[in-house]
């Protein structure tokens, strides 16, 4: 079975990533995610970011599993 | 019997229009143990950038994880105060200067906890909710609201 892991991102990193959505293999933790993202779009190396695993989000670094939803968030500014 | 809540949408797409805001208070004349209602209404505001000025912003969220975190904080909240009603609605899309964009409400029997949930509920969900909102500028320009 592929080991892929679906990407969504969100307000200002949507626009830097150029998609909102993207399958990439899965890098296995939080932390080479962060790593290989930083290294791949550049224009993030900016930004602050958090990330949310099956919509919960990250208190701290951890495994990815193959199939997981990853998510890019900004800082929220709703309201 | 202890009701049981499920998740339930809080986004509108477009502004709150006045009209739902007074038919939401008018659906309550039958709830007669309330004695007090608390109400925010966040409105968009005409902020001069040195860009340009304020005059829409467009709200964008991720939806699932919006109102997973929404019934949490909403459960939180019953727990908390003794409300007999809570009611959340954010909007979504391009909301103009002067609308609506987001409207909480909290109804209980002695005014302080309505007042105090009503508050409580603003700061986490402007703090805990991913919603973003991109601030459309008079010189079409754009740029993404930071909260303070």
């Amino acid at each position: 079975m592929p080991n892929y892991i679906r990407l969504k991102a969100f307000g200002m990193l949507a626009e830097k990533i150029g998609t909102d959505s993207l399958e990439i293999e899965n890098p296995g933790s939080s932390e080479a995610l962060r790593r290989l993202l930083l290294e791949q779009f550049p224009a993030l190396q900016s930004l602050t970011f958090r990330m949310a695993v099956d919509r919960k989000l990250l208190q701290a670094e951890t495994d990815i599993s193959a199939g997981q939803e990853i998510a890019l968030l900004p800082p929220f500014s709703g309201g | 019997m202890e009701k049981v809540r499920s998740p339930k949408n809080i986004f509108v797409q477009g502004p709150i229009l006045p009209e739902k805001i007074a038919q939401s208070i008018a659906n309550h004349a039958t709830k007669t143990d309330i004695g007090g209602h608390s109400i925010f209404l966040g409105q968009i505001r005409a902020d001069e950038k040195p860009e340009g000025k304020v005059i829409a912003i467009e709200y964008t969220c991720y939806e699932e994880m919006a109102l997973e975190k929404a019934f949490e904080i909403r459960e939180d909240i019953f727990a908390k105060y003794p409300l007999t009603c809570m009611h959340i609605y954010h909007s979504l899309g391009e909301i103009k200067v002067g609308e609506i964009c987001l409207f909480v409400f909290t109804s209980s029997k002695h005014r302080k906890a309505a007042m105090q949930a009503c508050d409580e509920l603003v700061e986490r969900i402007k703090a805990e909710l991913p919603i973003w909102g991109k601030e459309i500028l008079d010189s079409s320009a754009t740029q993404w609201k930071v909260n303070t």
